[in-house]
């Protein structure tokens, strides 16, 4: 097991590295670059002063050297953990991503809590019951709301909940105008009701997938002899379902939290976009519209990483639940 | 391991995320604890200084205001929505954008003479200044600050706090590239003493004394560096003179902004002016609606759908105005290809742009049709300058006459064998641009013109427009009061990346944007202008399309609330006391 993991962890190096060039490459390519669009279509008064000025600011971040060898520059930065400075911001990239992360890993944690705890649920529910009313009802529910668009379903929401005459949720943002002068817990409420919206919309849609996988997985189990047999053992119809069957099925899902690892890191540029959230997604998004590349690259690395981790963590995830799977016998 | 541990497992993560959460929150409570403890501090230290070190000799200025106040009732806070969140509140950075500016500027940062709201031209009232001295050459001019005027902090201004100000903008490893420009024509900044400041010009160019007019100023013991650096990333905490004080920027969500208790001057009378970043504007208009904020600036058409609105209309008022900072839409010809080269071209192009369309099927029937690149309601602009009409047969006629006849009998124009076929460049996600190009479209198919509409992202639009890789495309351009044309018509910028990327080269407009340059007296420089507005109607170099008028939504809680010929000016709002929503 160890020998293993050691040897995933080298892996993941040479995977990163092609990661980071690939991005690396991309965004160079990409037309137009972060000097031309800070100075935009006007404010210059002479094309000979913007040519120096745009000169100067490219030599300032080293942009006028060959890309390989800003590449090789990045690379040793990194290596000693340092992701440079946003062009756009004039920031260092790590500080803006600390700033943003915090709300990002909030929405995303509630979101997933609540995906979770009413999928499984459903699941089940509808495995038992299967082609019974709640099965067919649940399903036809969580397919037409996976269908829906959230940018749309966002802007109906603030246009219907968030105006007059309801003025049940605000629009926009995440605290209210007097938020600073409230004691803990009314800020607290607060700013979970700013949240509300956005957690409903980075929800909604996820539960179809979930259910259908905790679904299938039940009703592949109830089919198996082994649930015929304790049931025929006696056994009470909900020691059947939850002793036997469910633990069983449960093993893919369990796994597939492994890759939420990453996905706690990016946030959604429409919901972000929609909600005026300033977080992950919309960091990344602005980054790549503005050329920000410092910003790019340390978003795509460390993503990148934490992907590479997740995909580790689920594998050593399937061999801590599933007892058919051990690495001990690839060697 | 088997299953039971599997299981057991995944609730422990749960139960481990649930505590991870908690100790999150318990983490956002010590920091705003903590916060709301430096607040205070920084609350009771400022009231420490507030009254200027130097105030045993004058004591007059501080205990009762020689400047008096605006009317009304003081209190209650006025929240504006920002669409972005600025990246900088350094008013003299490169990166200091429209946000920035909203924010800073006349609430934070004074400047030495501002704008008269009331006319139609530049006329600098003095605000730290007290005069302007121009010489008789024009190439000199000296400054007398106010006497009795203080930095928030109790520091007076002085003459060093302009000249450090100059001197920071024009340090090349200062990141303040694009204000530098405004100041390359001045040679020298000179303290005569602590209250006069003599600016000396390398040419005549009546633009720099408006520019010096706007100089912001910075208090230098505050902003003064060692490390170019240490300004550089100076983003927050902006201190000035103004009448209010910056309190905090909560990342992502707002900029505060508290009433300086201690200003030198006229005192407006709300408390507080909280900046809100909305991204969203269907979101900013029902904040507003709710009453999260007080006021934003709604597009034509929710302007246009809310004037319909009488239970809106009850408690907002909508202001409508004109003012020059809106500047106008255009398509530019780029004259380096064969297509555009002659001017009836050009002008066969603008007139199968119907333009009035425009501006009553997308603009709701709120906007004018422009002729030049002046402020249409500005005294650069010559107002007898008719539009050309929308006449697909003179726009026939006039092909016809350059050589562009349909040979081939395929419906489109060609000549020498090139169908006049082009491709019509627009910043894509732009919707407005979008709808305008496809009535252009249909049009110019009528007289046998094929043009491909081509929305380009932003970055690369500008690098096309930049490397003059274009046939022709739809922009915008911001206005002033008074502009100078010389940045995007003097033939000398058509060369590397200036802003003449149409290639406009046109000798006599060459010299008369020369010689207004040098015209102090604004009613020749005026006279000028209209001259060269009428070479611009007659070459066409753009197809100019429209102008509106600006739009504000405003809680009618607030009054006092003017329109003046330059715009609107939150510093002389107030709420009566019985109306106020915020402590």
């Amino acid at each position: 097991m160890t020998t293993y993991i050691i040897r995933r962890l080298l892996l993941m190096v040479p995977t990163l590295l092609g990661t980071t060039i690939v991005v690396f490459a991309i965004s160079r390519m990409a037309p137009g670059d972060p000097v031309s669009l800070s100075m935009g279509p006007g404010g210059m008064l002479d094309a000979q002063r913007a040519a120096d000025v745009r000169q100067a600011r490219m030599h300032l971040y080293g942009l006028d050297k060959p890309v390989h060898v800003q590449y090789a520059i990045w690379l040793g930065r990194v290596a000693r953990l340092d992701f440079g400075d946003s062009i756009k911001h004039h920031r260092p990239v790590i500080d803006l991503i600390k700033e943003r992360l915090p709300i990002t890993l909030v929405l995303n944690l509630i979101s997933f809590v609540i995906i979770y705890a009413v999928s499984i649920p459903m699941g089940i529910l509808s495995a038992v019951g299967r082609k019974r009313f709640l099965d067919r009802a649940g399903s036809v529910m969580l397919l037409m709301l996976w269908s829906l668009p959230s940018m749309w379903v966002g802007q109906m929401l603030i246009g219907y909940l968030c105006g007059p005459p309801l003025n049940w949720f605000p629009p926009a943002g995440l605290s209210s105008n007097d938020a600073g002068q409230l004691p803990f817990f009314p800020w607290l409420a607060d700013r979970l009701w700013h949240l509300v919206l956005p957690v409903f919309c980075l929800t909604y849609a996820g539960f179809a997938y979930l259910t259908k996988l905790v679904r299938a997985g039940m009703l592949d189990n109830l089919r198996a002899d082994y649930v015929r047999t304790a049931r025929a053992k006696g056994l009470s119809n909900w020691a059947v379902i939850f002793h036997h069957a469910f633990r069983n099925s449960v093993i893919p899902v369990i796994t597939i939290m492994a890759t939420l690892l990453p996905a706690m890191f990016g946030g959604s540029v429409i919901i972000e976009r929609i909600f005026s959230i300033s977080g992950m997604g919309l960091l990344a998004f602005e980054a790549v519209t503005t050329r920000d590349y410092n910003v790019v690259m340390g978003v795509a690395t460390i993503a990148g990483f934490l992907n590479l981790l997740g995909l580790l963590m689920a594998d050593l995830a399937y061999a801590m639940v599933d007892p058919r799977i051990s690495f001990e016998a690839v060697e | 391991m088997n299953g039971r541990s599997g299981v057991f497992k995944f609730f422990l993560f749960l139960f481990l995320g649930a505590i991870i959460l908690l100790q999150v929150l318990s983490m956002i409570q010590a920091d705003r604890l903590y916060e709301q403890l430096n607040s205070l501090i920084g609350r009771l230290e400022s009231h420490d200084t507030s009254r200027p070190a130097w105030s045993a000799e004058k004591t007059i200025a501080t205990t009762s205001p020689v400047h008096g106040e605006y009317p009304g009732d003081e209190g209650d806070w006025l929240v504006f929505v920002e669409i972005g969140e600025p990246r900088t509140l350094n008013p003299i950075s490169v990166e200091s954008s429209l946000e920035s500016r909203d924010i800073c500027s006349r609430n934070i940062i004074e400047t030495l003479f501002y704008y008269d709201q009331d006319y139609d031209g530049v006329k600098l009232e003095p605000v730290l200044a007290e005069s302007m001295e121009v010489s008789k050459d024009g190439l000199e001019i000296t400054v007398k600050l106010k006497k009795d005027i203080w930095f928030s902090d109790g520091v007076p201004v002085t003459a060093d706090d302009v000249v450090f100000t100059y001197e920071t903008m024009m340090n090349p490893e200062i990141d303040a590239a694009d204000i530098r420009n405004y100041y390359e024509n001045v040679k020298q900044v000179v303290k005569i003493d602590d209250r006069t400041v003599k600016f000396i010009f390398k040419e005549l160019y009546w633009k720099t004394i408006e520019s010096i007019g706007l100089l912001d100023v910075l208090p230098r013991h505050i902003y003064r560096f060692s490390d170019p650096k240490q300004f550089n990333n100076r983003r927050s905490n902006p201190v000035g003179s103004g009448p209010y004080l910056f309190e905090k920027w909560e990342v992502g969500q707002q900029v505060v902004l508290r009433r300086n208790d201690n200003y030198w001057g006229k005192k407006p009378k709300i408390k507080k002016l909280v900046f809100k970043f909305i991204t969203n504007s269907s979101a900013a208009l029902q904040a507003l609606r709710s009453h999260d904020i007080d006021t934003m600036e709604p597009s034509s058409e929710q302007f246009y759908e809310l004037s319909k609105d009488e239970q809106f209309k009850k408690d907002f008022n909508m202001l409508l105005y004109w003012r020059p900072s809106f500047g106008y839409s255009y398509i530019g010809w780029n004259e380096a290809r064969e297509f555009f080269k002659d001017r009836r071209v050009r002008l066969a192009m603008t007139c199968a742009v119907n333009r009035q369309a425009i501006v009553e099927y997308i603009q709701k029937g709120y906007g004018k049709i422009v002729t030049g690149t002046f402020y249409i309601y500005g005294k650069q602009n010559d107002p007898n300058i008719k539009p050309w009409p929308f006449d697909l047969e003179k726009a026939k006629q006039l092909l016809d006459e350059v050589g562009w006849i349909d040979h081939d009998g395929d419906g489109i124009r060609d000549r020498d064998g090139v169908p006049f076929e082009f491709k019509l460049s627009y910043p894509s996600g732009n919707e407005t641009a979008e709808r305008i190009i496809k009535m252009i479209k249909d049009d110019t198919a009528k007289i046998g013109v094929d043009v491909t509409p081509d929305p380009v992202e932003w970055s690369i639009f500008l690098e096309r427009l930049n490397r003059r890789d274009f046939d022709a495309a739809f922009s915008a351009w911001g206005g002033t009061i008074e502009s100078d044309p010389y940045q995007i018509f003097h033939s000398s910028q058509i060369q590397g990346r200036g802003n003449n990327y149409v290639g406009f080269n046109n000798a006599e407009a060459d010299a008369i944007i020369e010689q207004a340059r040098r015209a102090l007296d604004p009613d020749k420089r005026y006279a000028l202008y209209h001259r060269f507005d009428s070479i611009l109607h007659e070459e066409q170099p753009y197809t100019f399309l429209i102008t509106r008028p600006s739009y504000t939504l405003l809680d009618k809680r607030f009054e006092n609330v003017k329109v003046h010929k330059l715009g609107i000016d939150s510093l002389e709002w107030y709420v009566p006391k019985d109306k106020q929503r915020y402590k």
